[in-house]
């Protein structure tokens, strides 16, 4: 189980994703460890949302806290199900050397990465979960905390992606070479979510993944609107699911308008 | 006693040992023990005697409190961005630097001390003595500030990504310490009112309160 965790902390250093690393076409960690560790890692983070429903006003429940320890894990692996196929699809159509199982290594390791962000913000979570009376604030908070961990999460998935093409190219193909970065020249070990140096993707690869990436937020973003309550509106009785109606963007931002209403 | 004021000097002076390996602890504790001692000094504006020696407890307790227990809850996440942008390898140092900025917020509220108790001889207006300590917090946040830029200037000339997250650094604690500082009222205590550790009303929201507070004026 610690060679598990350790190989979560050899994705988030960037060991895993050096360019060097990635010669094979593919990143080496073993995917059931990661599933594991990431599904340890948002279940924690589960508990830190639900909290709010122990110390809300109007007694505690407990039902929340178990029913969010199990959604966000259930929120990630079912956004994967749900994007996988597509995502195959145009990546094939692209014609990118990725096998499936290379993606789905690829797209687990990005979901572990986000969700070691997400625990890791899990403390501060809790604390505004446990103190604060305002549902809405705690609310909006975790959406701010999830986006945080997904546009990083996402961003080790587009430059991992970089890097996976850059290792395609050792066997050849046309490439269109880009400027040098100038941030990440002079340091020969770039990080797991900066670019490269020498951008090596064609434009349309580039404009693939990036529709991925957005489909993957955006699909997740849904997604946990459909899974919810993760919080626990005190003024409504625990549910495990809520009826169908509206969409995430509309409610965050009616949120964002009620917060000192 | 000569040893701690000594250190506590060269924490302000940003001594090479402060960056070593092995300062960690003696940061810590200095950190606390001057937050202890101002926080104790803090809480004696309703008096000593009594159940008013409750309150000098309170506070001197709440004042290592508040800075320790932001730290804790701001580092996990803190520790994984670092981590992320490739920046571990730096990341003991970067707790030093931080551990000697908690210790000279500590320092530097534990030096003007003497001027708050001043402050609570010559006026008993409550209001008043929340303001001042709004001051004296704001000026030992600016010379934490003096020592974490000092010591973070090392980390930015080896990698300027530090620079972004020391102000990320800042951004973290400054959220989570606004509201542990809510939490933690009252740090003075009203004497007009009996003592109390906490507030009735003290699970609330500092940027809801605040927040609501601004738009009932614009609203109006």
């Amino acid at each position: 189980m610690i060679r598990w965790f350790a190989d979560l902390d050899r994705l988030l250093r960037g060991e895993a994703t050096r360019p060097d690393a990635l010669r094979r076409g593919t990143i080496e960690v073993s995917v059931p460890g990661l599933l594991f560790v990431s599904i340890v890692l948002a279940a924690v983070y589960g508990v830190c949302m639900g909290s709010y429903a122990l110390f809300r006003e109007g007694g505690p429940s407990g039902t929340q806290l178990v029913a969010s320890a199990v959604k966000v894990p259930a929120l990630f692996y079912l956004t994967l199900v749900v994007t996988f196929p597509s995502l195959y699809v145009s990546n094939a159509l692209v014609g990118s050397r990725l096998g499936p199982i290379a993606l789905l290594r690829l797209v687990v390791a990005a979901i572990a990465v986000m969700v070691a962000v997400l625990a890791s913000l899990g403390p501060i979570v809790a604390f505004f979960s446990v103190m604060t009376t305002s549902y809405r604030f705690v609310l909006l908070l975790n959406v701010v905390v999830c986006a945080v961990s997904g546009g990083l999460g996402l961003r080790f998935l587009l430059n991992t992606l970089q890097r996976l093409s850059m290792a395609e190219l050792h066997t050849g193909g046309p490439v269109e070479v880009e400027p040098i970065d100038e941030s990440a020249a002079g340091r020969p070990a770039p990080s797991a979510i900066e670019p490269v140096k020498g951008q090596v993707m064609t434009r349309p690869v580039r404009l693939i993944f990036r529709c991925w990436v957005f489909l993957f937020g955006v699909v997740g973003a849904q997604m946990a609107w459909v899974l919810r309550p993760f919080v626990g509106d005190p003024n409504q009785p625990f549910t495990w699911f809520r009826p169908r109606q509206s969409n995430f963007f509309e409610a965050v931002w009616h949120s964002l308008l009620n917060l000192f209403g | 006693m000569r040893a701690w004021l000594l250190r506590a000097e060269e924490v302000l002076r940003g001594e090479l040992w402060t960056t070593r390996p092995g300062a960690l602890a003696p940061l810590v504790a200095l950190a606390v023990f001057c937050a202890t001692a101002y926080g104790a000094m803090m809480g004696t504006f309703g008096g000593l005697t009594g159940e008013r020696a409750f309150q000098v407890l309170g506070s001197a307790l709440k004042v290592p409190l508040l800075l320790v227990v932001t730290a804790l809850l701001s580092l996990p996440s803190f520790f994984v961005v670092n981590t992320l942008v490739g920046l571990r390898d730096d990341f003991r140092e970067v707790l030093r630097a931080l551990a000697a900025s908690q210790a000279g917020l500590a320092i530097v509220l534990l030096s003007l001390a003497p001027v708050t108790l001043l402050w609570y001889a010559s006026s008993g207006d409550y209001r008043q003595a929340i303001l001042f300590n709004g001051l004296i917090f704001a000026t030992a946040s600016g010379g934490a500030q003096v020592v974490l830029q000092r010591a973070y200037a090392r980390l930015i000339a080896r990698d300027r990504k530090h620079r972004g997250l020391l102000r990320l650094w800042l951004g973290l604690y400054v959220f989570v310490g606004t509201e542990m500082a809510w939490v933690l009222r009252p740090f003075i205590g009203n004497p007009d009112q009996p003592v109390e550790l906490f507030r009735a009303d003290s699970l609330g929201n500092a940027y809801v309160e605040v927040g609501r507070m601004i738009w009932e004026q614009v609203a109006r």
